[in-house]
């Protein structure tokens, strides 16, 4: 046996020559020294026999050679080697752990946002296209330029669809809606009323062209027969609970009795029209017209397969020839031809939208809905991307900053022979890790914030649980944000030179760091922008709300559905406005909010020939005497309407942009103006009958539609007009001037629904996609800043880390707390103020973007740059400085004694 | 002795058979016993052994068991069930071979 000196002497001379790999130094060891044992008992000397045995290994080449084999073998099996690679990812992750957290914190946050705006966009994208036919199914638009008004309308006339059918044998079918509102609904027996807002006319081909499944009744007679209803489940449900709807009466507005022939199933939430009630087309008057002059249908065509519809849209300006043309030279005398009418630059023309491009891409008058805006659907995407993308840098950049750490362990690893190939799977499967960890928090994040993004964006967005595509998909991204996230740290990391490694000489940490440092500036540059749209977005709204709009919206209660007081609207409105704390009221179903009435017709000066250069598109309003009164408009020159002129039945008051249009600027009071006031029983304009109206009175002008748009002629005239009702009441307690005016409506319209609303709500709902947007806006810029400053307190702390020994001695030769705040804060605050400089104008470009679409817009003085500049500043300098005082405020003692 | 290349091919087979007829053996022991068994003609170099020994464990053919001596650890193989019944494949795969080359080269073996 060998004595215990030699055997130290082998077990050191091995080590001495790099057996070091666990379990197989013990091995070898046992083996030389049986060897050596045997040949000593041959009888050699120990340094001898010592000699023959690591001959026997091949000297130390051979024995490393082996060692390394042996490392290789027992790695080679996958299992194995995952087993490894997870247990140090664990590992070094636990060890990591505030680094962890922040990135797998700010993974989540940014994944959890992506999930819900790739939801929002999926909704988006997926409307309407559930129907069968959707890829031929087309809507037809007209366009019409005339006599100063430009019109983009949804709407067609109403014999357009039958003369289509007729001329182009490429369209298989065709169906018209014809929307006139909310209707008043109550079975025959009740005497409540319902408001159903989805009522529609339509023609019975609805159920062969939309794929909408009918439950009961017989699909080839539905909304054949005038009088006759189909009506949806939820509609069927609340009418007839006993589900006995097939053959029962409904009675609309209170006059029209209709027989309930179907029942359709709910039409789904991303089709862009929703239809309780359809009512057949057959019975209503207009759709037998043969007027092309009028545009009230939403006309949808079924094309046959195969169709090309561009080259049917270039075959349809064949009808305007055809049909309107000759209409247009009745009313208009003789001389009229659609080549002159184009000549002078007007426009009439029929175009063609797909069934699925109607919500993102349409936004035309008389819609059967509101719809989508394409623009927000590309915004959101591209601010989750950005979300992602400050994600995702936050990750890269402080797995490269805490490079210099690691970089002593890649060195070792790669000594013992590990090979580049590993260090890179290894650090990929750290980030793989994470990545997963992220996303399974993310989903848990984004369970928690759909609610609040439903509320904003008025969706019903819900995570696909039940979908196993969902999960793959999820799983998929997983793994290749994992790859993408470490792909540059892992390659970065692995490609250190052991030996520059261990000597200490691979310049690392905070002075490596151009990438690092760019990665920080982009993610400030994105945060930056960010807040600068909210600020414009914001500021705008507030503009809009504030602006001069040109009557007084506060304090008026407007009452609707004011026809179903019938003949006791006139007492209905006496008998409120004798209440002290009622200024006046008004009837008139025209309002200076959008949604409610409008009427057009073209009128011109008294006395001339009407053609097409001195017609005026003018919104006529039927109002009363109190009309301009109540809603706190300025008459600027004349007088408003009184009843102590009887004459006022034939006046008109008229806003400063009519007066203009028909050139009557310096005197329009006592002007005169005309219109047709007659159609002849075909329908058309009658030339015959022609009305004038004087010009009593001038009102300033006042925004009746969305601040978008420009404000165009108006002329106010004295008649009937029942839709609502509207009372300029003192201030005082709201819900008193409401039970008031309820009680009167209760006694007044027994059985009638009592809605009211008040006209500064109205005004602020014709801005909620703009307030929407902005609220939307402001959450997602918040989450930006967030992640990005989870990312800088991260990489504060890690430079802190770094210097602690500079500022220990800093400290002791003398530096002031507030000194190493500054010298530990400037590094980032140079990037922040650089950020600045390039989001500025990339911001700009934004908002004047944005702000094209508004005819009225804010001034985007350059203080909201900098506010938006110092703002991000000063967050991130808050981020920081906990940090940078942290590290400041540490003994130097403790700094610097530990080596 | 004899060159290493044909050696290669069977090293595996050698182990395991060796092993199964001998119960747990260690590195060394190894190397002994086949030297004693081909009468010298045989030696295993320590660099091709420790690599499969380390080999088969890792895919679960043999077990391990280590004996403290002294300063020194000594680690004994045996074959688990599985190492066992690989055992029989590759004898047979061996014999297979032999015979296939037996008539390939045109010569008897005895």
């Amino acid at each position: 046996m060998l004595n215990a000196p030699h055997i130290d002497y082998i077990i050191k001379d091995l080590h001495h020559r790099g057996i070091v790999l666990d379990g197989f130094q013990d091995e070898v060891i046992d083996h030389v020294c049986s060897a050596v044992e045997a040949e000593v008992n041959n009888g050699k000397n120990f340094i001898e026999a010592y000699r023959e045995v690591l001959k026997s290994f091949g000297h130390t080449a051979g024995l490393r050679e082996m060692q390394k084999q042996t490392f290789q073998y027992e790695n080679q099996r996958t299992k194995v080697m995952l087993k490894n690679y997870l247990t140090l990812a664990f590992r070094t992750l636990r060890k990591q752990r505030f680094f962890t957290l922040i990135n797998i914190l700010g993974l989540a946050i940014g994944i959890a946002s992506c999930l819900v705006i790739v939801l929002f966009v999926n909704n988006e994208l997926s409307y309407d296209r559930f129907y069968k036919n959707a890829n031929r199914i087309y809507r037809v638009n007209g366009e019409i330029k005339f006599g100063g008004n430009h019109y983009k309308l949804a709407v067609a006339p109403a014999p357009l669809a039958d003369a289509i059918l007729n001329d182009y044998p490429d369209v298989e079918s065709a169906v018209r809606f014809r929307s006139r509102g909310s209707y008043l609904v109550k079975r025959s027996e009740s005497a409540d009323n319902f408001k159903e807002q989805n009522v529609i006319w339509a023609d019975s081909t609805f159920f062969k062209i939309f794929s909408v499944p009918l439950l009961e009744g017989n699909p080839g007679r539905a909304l054949k027969e005038p009088n006759t209803v189909a009506i949806s489940r939820k509609t069927s449900d609340t009418y007839f609970p006993k589900g006995d709807a097939l053959g029962q009466s409904l009675i609309l507005d209170n006059t029209l009795n209709v027989k309930v022939t179907a029942v359709f199933e709910n039409m789904p939430e991303n089709s862009h029209m929703h239809f309780d009630i359809l009512i057949a087309m057959s019975g209503l008057d207009e759709a037998k017209s043969t007027q092309f002059l009028s545009n009230n249908f939403n006309t949808y065509l079924l094309l046959k397969d195969g169709v090309d519809v561009r080259t049917l849209e270039m075959k349809m300006t064949g009808l305007i020839e055809k049909y309107v043309g000759p209409e247009a030279a009745a009313v208009l005398g003789g001389e009229f031809t659609i080549e002159k009418f184009r000549a002078s630059g007007n426009k009439l023309e029929y175009t063609l939208t797909p069934l699925t491009d109607i919500h993102l891409h349409s936004d035309l008058t008389a819609e059967l809905g509101p719809n989508g805006d394409i623009t927000y659907v590309y915004l959101f995407f591209a601010v989750a991307l950005f979300i992602l993308a400050i994600a995702c840098i936050n990750f890269m950049n402080l797995s490269t900053a805490r490079s210099a750490n690691r970089a002593k362990e890649v060195g070792v690893r790669k000594v013992l022979g590990s090979l580049r190939s590993h260090l890179v799977r290894q650090f990929l499967l750290e980030s793989v890790l994470l990545s997963l960890f992220s996303f399974f928090l993310a989903l848990i994040l984004a369970l928690g914030f759909l609610p609040v993004f439903n509320d904003l964006a008025s969706k019903k967005l819900a995570l696909p649980w039940s979908d196993p595509a969902f999960y793959g998909m999820l799983l998929a991204a997983a793994l290749v944000m994992g790859v993408l996230a470490g792909l540059y740290p892992s390659f970065f990391l692995s490609a250190f030179k052991p030996v520059n490694v261990l000597k200490g000489n691979v310049s690392l940490g905070m002075k490596s760091g151009f990438i690092r440092s760019s990665l920080v500036v982009f993610q400030f540059v994105i945060s930056i922008f960010l807040i600068i749209g909210t600020i414009t977005i914001n500021r705008q709204l507030d503009y809009i709300q504030n602006k001069k709009i040109g009557f007084r919206k506060d304090q008026v209660l407007v009452v609707n559905d004011a026809y179903a007081l019938r003949d006791k609207l006139q007492t209905f409105k006496n008998e409120i406005a004798k209440n002290n704390f009622i200024q006046s009221g008004t009837i008139s179903g025209f309002l200076p909010v959008s949604g409610t009435w409008r009427n057009d017709n073209t009128f011109w000066p008294e006395g001339t020939q009407p053609n097409q250069e001195n017609m005026v598109g003018l919104q006529n309003w039927r109002v009363d005497v109190d009309y301009v009164k109540t809603l706190g408009m300025k008459i600027k020159s004349g007088r408003d309407f009184s009843t102590e002129f009887p004459s006022d039945s034939s006046a008109i008051v008229m806003n400063e942009t009519a007066a203009k249009q028909f050139n009557f600027d310096k005197d329009p009071l006592g002007k005169k103006i005309s219109t047709f006031n007659g159609s002849k029983p075909d329908g058309t304009a009658d030339p015959g009958q022609i009305r004038s109206w004087t010009v009593i009175g001038i009102v300033e002008d006042f925004h009746f539609e969305s601040l978008k748009q420009n404000i165009s002629p108006l002329a106010l005239f004295l008649g009937k007009s029942d839709g609502m009702v509207s009372f300029r009441f003192e201030a005082r307690n709201t819900q008193d001037v409401i039970q008031a005016v309820e009680k009167s409506w209760k006694t007044l319209a027994p059985g009638q629904p009592f809605q009211y609303s008040f006209l500064d709500q109205d005004f602020g709902r014709m801005y909620a996609t703009e307030q929407k947007l902005g609220e939307i806006f402001a959450l997602f810029a918040g989450l930006a800043i967030v992640i990005a400053c989870l990312g800088l307190f991260a990489l504060t702390a890690f430079t802190a880390e770094q210097r602690t020994k500079e500022i220990g001695i800093r400290k002791v030769l003398g530096a002031s707390v507030a000194g190493i705040i500054v010298l530990l804060s400037k590094e980032f605050g140079k990037l922040i103020v650089i950020a600045f400089v390039v989001a500025a104008p990339l911001a700009w470009w934004g908002v004047d973007w944005w702000l094209k679409n508004y005819t009225y817009k804010v001034e985007v003085g350059i203080y909201v740059y900098l506010a938006a500049g110092g703002l991000a500043f000063l967050i991130a300098w808050l981020t920081m400085s906990y940090q940078s005082f942290r590290a400041a405020t540490v003994n130097p003692v403790e700094s610097l004694r530990t080596e | 002795m004899y060159s290493p290349e044909p050696l290669k091919g069977t090293l595996q087979t050698i182990l395991l058979k060796v092993l199964k007829d001998h119960g747990k053996m260690y590195g060394y022991e190894i190397t002994q016993r086949v030297k004693e068994l081909s009468e010298g003609r045989i030696l295993l170099t320590e660099g091709s052994l420790y690599p499969m020994l380390h080999r088969l464990e890792a895919e679960g053919m043999l077990k391990t068991e280590t004996v403290l001596m002294g300063k020194r650890v000594r680690k004994y193989y045996a074959l688990t069930a599985e190492g066992r019944s690989l055992v029989k494949e590759r004898l047979n795969e061996l014999f297979d071979f032999i015979k296939t080359i037996s008539t390939v080269l045109q010569v008897k073996i005895t």
